[in-house]
């Protein structure tokens, strides 16, 4: 499963980590972001520890997503020490997130 | 949620076909999408010369053949229009408004009719430029979204986003009576040129004035296949294939005049069987 990460535990979430951050913000009236969600839940299996999946609901985090500048989802981002290395926006296959990520690793 | 099909064809003209009879010549279980009248290109030829076989056939009397051939062999169209096509890693799910069809291959045979992009549509994608507004119109609570619609489902969105969003700007790309309900909603006919910004949305840039926007939306009638299927690698216009007819996405496959010109019936028809054989033999390697 993958956890939730939310506006109050965010910054300390991907500081604290020393493993590439994955972060899938959606939300529930998001079709597109219910087709990636399986996605994503399969390559975290696969990729396993060696790198960290969070969801975040944009609904739920206004700050999180502000910040980021979602204007669009689903948005799957990639963070490494703080900063933000890789940005996908809208449903990709498992394939093409899976190599993006695994470029982090 | 039904069976989970071998292969799902998407389109109905010469090359969609000719991938279904071939696909069904080797017994698999096909859907295929597209129209009744097969295709409207093929229907409005007046005369067509360079169909091996069929010398001065009418549109009109190659498109019965064509029926015919698929009456024989109790292939049927299914009549859906496909939305989004989803590559799931083992499967791919085609979704039509709320249903959902599965597949363990595609065959996209899509042809070409899509409009080019705006400049800076694609720079700005996800960035301030989407393309379902019913999607992404929380996002947008309180400020200000223009629409560039092609068709009338367009006027539905607006609507919907009329109730989130502060203030928007419709540009209507067709003449017809607008049914736009609410005052924040402004109409305006004019051409869109250009979507600019930095690093996220600004501006629209219309023939007669340039507009400050949050949002733009594009909702099209017909849409390219990489907005059709997310990921898919398209090249100047085209769907990328190999000689397989194979695309980047594993068991996705392509044929007929959306991977390229000449724009021929032939060559769809050809290409529709080199992507149904190659599907086979992916079906057959899984």
């Amino acid at each position: 499963m993958i956890s939730e990460i939310k506006d109050t535990n965010f910054a300390e979430i991907i500081k604290s980590s020393s493993e590439p951050v994955v972060v899938d913000f959606w939300a529930s009236w998001c079709g597109p972001c219910k087709m990636l969600a399986p996605v994503i839940d399969e390559i975290s299996g696969e990729i396993g520890d060696k790198a960290k999946f969070f969801k975040l609901n944009v609904d739920e985090n206004p700050v999180t997503s502000t910040q980021y500048k979602i204007a669009s989802i689903p948005t799957v981002m990639v963070l490494k020490n703080g900063e933000v290395v890789d940005t996908l926006v809208g449903f990709r296959p498992k394939d093409a997130i899976k190599s993006v990520i695994e470029k982090h690793i | 949620m039904g069976d989970r099909y071998d292969i799902a064809i998407v389109g109905s003209g010469p090359a969609g076909l000719s991938a279904a009879i071939n696909a069904k010549i080797r017994n698999k279980n096909i859907i295929i999408f597209g129209n009744k009248n097969l295709s409207s290109k093929v229907e409005k030829a007046p005369k067509v010369n360079n169909y091996l076989g069929f010398y001065e056939i009418t549109g009109t009397e190659l498109r019965d053949q064509f029926q015919k051939h698929i009456n024989s062999m109790n292939i049927d169209i299914t009549t859906e229009r496909i939305n989004t096509i989803y590559a799931m890693g083992e499967y791919f799910a085609l979704a039509v408004n709320e249903k959902m069809y599965e597949a363990k291959a595609i065959i996209l045979a899509t042809g070409i009719e899509y409009t080019k992009p705006l400049k800076g549509e694609e720079e700005f994608l996800g960035r301030g430029v989407g393309y379902c507004a019913t999607c992404d119109a929380p996002l947008y609570k309180g400020k200000v979204v223009t629409i560039i619609g092609y068709n009338r489902e367009a006027e539905e969105e607006a609507n919907y986003v009329s109730e989130l969003a502060e203030k928007i700007f419709y540009v209507p790309m067709y003449k017809a009576e607008y049914n736009l309900k609410r005052g924040n909603i402004e109409i305006l006919k004019d051409k869109p040129l250009e979507i600019q910004g930095d690093d996220r949305v600004r501006n629209v840039i219309l023939k007669n004035e340039t507009i400050a926007t949050d949002g733009v939306f594009v909702l099209k009638d017909s849409v390219a296949p990489n907005q059709l299927v997310p990921g898919l690698l398209v090249e100047n216009d085209h769907i990328k294939v190999d000689l397989n007819m194979s695309t980047n996405i594993k068991g996705c496959f392509a044929a007929g005049d959306c991977t390229g010109k000449p724009y021929q019936y032939m060559r769809a028809a050809g290409q529709g069987q080199v992507a149904a054989l190659n599907a086979v033999s992916y079906l057959d390697s899984l």
